[in-house]
C-alpha cells in the first residue's frame, strides 16, 4: 500500500517509492541517507502536524511534517 | 601545508580538531554546531601544518549555505590533504560523501571515528579491506578519548607528502558514458577554470548542481544544450530524474562497499537510546519530560545561585561600610572605590553564581544529545510561529546569553529563518536580564510573578514571530534533523566549553561593567546623572511612571543588561528596592528592561549576522515592544 511518509503508523517498515518536489529536497534527503528504493522504519508518526521520526541505514532522522508529505512510500509490514 | 577536516555533521570532527588544536571551536552533540570554519596551527613531532575545521556536510551535492562554505573551500583553496572523518557506526551513509571527495582528486585519509560506538552497535569493520577498496589509508580512532589521533596525523602527513589520491569508482555503464561524453564536450579548460577535475564537473552538471550550472553558463554557455540532452537521455533510460540516477548509483556503490567491509552482528540487548527515547520522545510523555527537564534546570540554577549570591553581597556591603568609615561618603576617592566595588561585586555576586551553573547545565544537555530531541519535539510548536524545530537551539541558548544564540542562528539554512530567529532570540531574557527579574521581581514580589513574566515573554515572542512571519512568509518544505545517540559527556569537554563561554563574560563584559560602574559613580558625584535623568524623565516618569532616577540605569542597561540592576542600586542608593519603589514600578521597570534595546554585544553580533538594517530594525522593534508591554503592565495595575 502506498502513502506519504507522515501517514505511516509508528513501528511500520516501508520502502521509499518516490520523492516529490525539486532536486533540492532530494539532495537534502539523500544527504541523510534517504533515497528512492531505500527501506526505512517509522519510529514515531507525525501526528498533529509534528515531525516524523524514522530509522534509516542505522541512524535516526527527524523529518518535518511538510517534508514527510513529499515522500511517497510503500508500507511493507509491521516490524 | 594545509589539512582540511571534512565529515558529516556529528561525526566527532570538532572533537578531533580540538584534541590537537587547543580549544578553538565548540563541540557538541548537535548536528551543525560548527558554523564558519576555524583554522589552527598544529605542531606534531616537529612537523607544522595548518588544520582547517570545515562545517559538517552531508554531501557535495548541495544548495545549503553551510555546506557550500565547505565545498567552496575544498575547490577554491584546494588543501594539501583532506581527512575524511566518519562515524564508524553509520559508514554506509558516510561513504557516499567519501565517493564524492575521491572525485575531487585531493589526497585523502579516512579517519574511522567512534569505533567504540560502532562496536556497541555491533558493527565490525575490516579496516584493511576498506583501505584497499578506496585506495586510501584508513585510521581507526576514538577522537574524544584521543585514541588513534597521533597515528592519524602521522598517516595524514605521509599521504600529503606522497600526494597519492584514491580510487575512483565507476558508476554503471550508461552513466559513465554520459559522464565521459559531457567531459569531452566541455574539455579541460572549462573544468580548470572552475578548479575541479573534469569528471567531477560532469557529474555535478548531470546532478543539476545550481552553482556549477551558473558558473558554466558564465564561462561556456554553449555546452548547456548538451548538458540538458544528456540529462534527458539518463532520465528516459532510468525513468527518474538524472540527479536521482547519479545519487542512487553513488548510494548503491556505498552500500555495496559497506557490505563488503562491514559485518553487523544482531544486537542482543536493547540499546539504551531506544529505552530512553521511548519516554523522552514519546508523543505525550516527551513533552512532560521536556518541561520537567527545563524546569529542574532553571530551578537548580537559581536556587544554587541565590545561596551563593547573598553571602557574597553581604561581604561586599561590609567592605563598603568599612570604606565609608575610612574615606568618608562624600569624597571623590570613595566615589571611585565604591564604583569599582559595585562593578566587581556585580560580576562576582550576581552573575557568576548564576552563569556557571547555567552554562554547566546547558553544556550537559548539549553533550548528552538532548537538544536535537528538544528540537524534534518542538518542531510543530515552532512551526506555529513560522519557524522550524531547529530554531529551538538558539532559543534555548538565548536564556544563557543572546550573543552565542545569535551565533547559533547560522545553523539555519535560509536567510529568512536566520533573520526571524535572530530578532526573536534578542527578546528572550538572557542570564543578565534574568538577574534583573530575579533581583527585582522574584526577590521582592515572589517567584510566581517571575514565572508570569516568563510566560508573558513567551506570548510576546510568539506574537512577534507571527508578525514577522506574516511579512516574510515561509516557503520551505521543513526541517530534517539527525538524532545522534546519547553520549556520556566528557568532563574535560564540558569544562572547556564552560570556560570558553565564561571567558567571553570575564574578558569582555566584566571590565565594561566595572568601568561603567565607576563612570556612573562619577556622574553621580558631579551630579550629571540628574541631568540625564531629567532629559529621560518625559519617558521614564511621564509615560512609564517610574522614579526619574532609573533613566540613567536604562542607559547603562544598553551597555550590559545586568548593569540595569547594578546601577539601580547605585541610582536609588539602596539595594532594598521595595523601600523606594512600588510593586507596580518594579514590574514596569522589569518588563521594560526585559524587552528594550538589546545590549551592545548583542547588537554587534546582530550586525554581523543579519546586517546593519537588521540590527537597526531589531533595536526599534524591541524598544517598541518594551514600551508597549510596559504600558500594558501599567494599565493592568491601574485596572486591578
Amino acid at each position: 500500500m502506498t502513502m506519504t511518509l507522515e501517514k505511516v503508523k509508528g513501528g511500520m517498515s516501508a520502502v521509499v517509492k518516490q520523492i516529490h518536489g525539486g532536486h533540492r529536497i532530494r539532495q537534502k534527503l539523500g544527504g541523510l541517507g534517504i533515497h528512492v528504493d531505500d527501506s526505512l522504519k517509522v519510529l514515531r508518526t507525525g501526528f498533529l502536524g509534528g515531525p516524523v521520526l524514522i530509522e534509516v541505514h542505522g541512524t535516526q532522522v527527524g523529518i518535518g511534517h511538510g517534508m514527510a508529505e513529499k515522500v511517497e512510500v510503500e508500507v511493507r509490514e509491521k516490524a | 601545508m594545509r589539512i582540511a577536516l571534512v565529515g558529516q555533521p556529528n561525526c566527532g570532527k570538532s572533537a578531533l580538531f580540538n584534541s590537537v588544536a587547543g580549544y578553538k571551536t565548540i563541540v557538541s552533540n548537535f548536528p551543525g554546531t560548527t558554523v564558519d570554519f576555524v583554522t589552527s596551527r598544529v605542531n606534531l613531532n616537529g612537523d607544522g601544518f595548518t588544520l582547517v575545521d570545515l562545517p559538517g556536510i552531508y554531501s557535495l551535492s548541495t544548495s545549503e549555505k553551510e555546506e557550500m562554505v565547505a565545498r567552496g573551500y575544498l575547490i577554491s583553496e584546494r588543501p594539501d590533504l583532506v581527512i575524511n572523518i566518519m562515524d564508524a557506526s553509520v559508514i554506509s551513509r558516510s561513504l557516499e560523501l567519501t565517493m564524492e571527495l575521491l572525485e575531487l582528486k585531493i589526497p585523502l585519509v579516512i579517519c574511522l571515528n567512534m569505533m567504540d560506538e560502532a562496536a556497541k552497535k555491533g558493527v565490525e569493520i575490516d579496516v584493511g579491506h576498506l583501505s584497499q577498496d578506496l585506495g586510501v589509508p584508513v585510521v581507526p580512532t576514538i577522537a574524544n578519548r584521543g585514541r588513534g589521533v597521533p597515528e592519524l596525523f602521522q598517516t595524514a602527513l605521509e599521504t600529503a607528502r606522497s600526494g597519492k589520491t584514491g580510487k575512483i569508482h565507476s558508476l554503471s555503464l550508461d552513466v559513465e558514458r554520459a559522464i565521459s561524453e559531457l567531459a569531452d564536450v566541455f574539455g579541460a579548460p572549462t573544468a580548470a577554470k572552475l578548479g575541479v577535475p573534469r569528471r567531477f564537473l560532469a557529474i555535478k552538471l548531470l546532478e543539476e548542481d545550481d552553482e556549477f550550472q551558473r558558473a558554466v553558463r558564465e564561462i561556456n554557455p554553449n555546452i548547456l544544450g548538451d548538458v540538458r540532452r544528456l540529462r534527458r537521455v539518463l532520465s528516459e533510460c532510468h525513468g527518474r530524474p538524472s540527479d536521482v540516477v547519479v545519487s542512487s548509483e553513488r548510494h548503491s556503490l556505498a552500500v555495496n562497499l559497506f557490505e563488503h567491509v562491514a559485518k553487523v552482528k544482531p544486537r542482543t540487548a536493547k540499546p539504551f537510546r531506544d529505552q530512553a527515547d521511548r519516554y523522552l520522545m514519546h508523543p505525550y510523555w516527551g513533552y512532560v519530560f521536556l518541561a520537567g527537564i527545563l524546569f529542574c534546570f532553571f530551578w537548580v540554577v537559581f536556587s544554587f545561585g541565590k545561596h551563593i549570591e547573598e553571602p557574597i553581597l553581604a561581604l561586599f556591603q561590609q567592605f563598603e561600610a568599612y570604606l565609608v568609615a575610612h574615606l568618608g561618603s562624600q569624597s571623590l576617592w570613595f566615589t571611585v572605590a565604591n564604583g569599582l566595588i559595585q562593578g566587581f561585586s556585580g560580576g562576582i555576586g550576581i552573575v557568576l553564581p548564576y552563569l556557571i551553573p547555567f552554562l554547566l547545565g546547558l553544556s550537559l544537555l548539549e553533550d548528552i544529545g538532548y537538544l536535537p530531541r528538544a528540537a524534534f519535539l518542538m518542531d510543530s510548536i515552532m512551526h506555529s510561529i513560522g519557524l522550524h524545530g531547529k530554531s529551538i537551539i538558539p532559543f534555548v541558548l538565548s536564556y544563557g546569553c543572546n550573543v552565542p544564540a545569535i551565533m547559533g542562528v547560522r545553523i539555519m539554512e535560509r536567510a529568512r529563518d536566520r533573520f526571524i530567529t535572530a530578532v526573536l532570540v534578542t527578546l528572550i531574557p538572557c542570564a543578565a536580564r534574568t538577574t534583573v527579574i530575579f533581583a527585582l521581581v522574584a526577590f521582592y514580589l515572589g517567584p510566581l510573578r517571575a514565572l508570569l513574566l516568563y510566560l508573558l515573554n513567551l506570548v510576546v515572542i510568539a506574537g512577534a514571530g507571527k508578525i514577522l512571519s506574516r511579512f516574510m512568509p515561509d516557503v520551505s518544505p521543513g526541517m530534517i534533523l539527525e538524532m545522534p545517540s546519547y553520549k556520556l559527556p566528557r568532563v574535560s569537554t564540558v569544562m572547556r566549553k564552560i570556560w570558553f563561554r565564561l571567558r567571553e563574560f570575564v574578558v569582555i563584559a566584566w571590565p565594561i561593567l566595572i568601568a561603567g560602574s565607576v563612570i556612573l559613580s562619577l556622574l553621580e558625584y558631579f551630579q550629571l546623572a540628574e541631568r540625564i535623568n531629567g532629559i529621560l524623565s518625559i519617558f521614564t516618569t511621564g509615560l512609564l511612571g517610574l522614579p526619574s532616577a532609573v533613566g540613567i540605569t536604562l542607559i547603562f542597561g544598553i551597555l550590559r543588561k545586568e548593569l540595569a540592576i547594578i546601577m539601580l542600586v547605585q541610582a536609588l542608593g539602596t539595594s532594598h528596592f521595595s523601600s523606594v519603589m512600588t510593586e507596580e514600578q518594579m514590574m514596569v521597570f522589569t518588563v521594560f528592561s526585559l524587552f528594550y534595546i538589546p545590549c551592545l554585544a548583542t547588537l554587534g553580533m546582530l550586525r554581523s549576522t543579519i546586517g546593519n538594517r537588521g540590527m537597526l530594525f531589531t533595536l526599534f522593534f524591541n524598544t517598541a515592544i518594551g514600551t508597549l508591554m510596559a504600558l500594558v503592565t501599567r494599565a493592568f495595575y491601574w485596572v486591578f
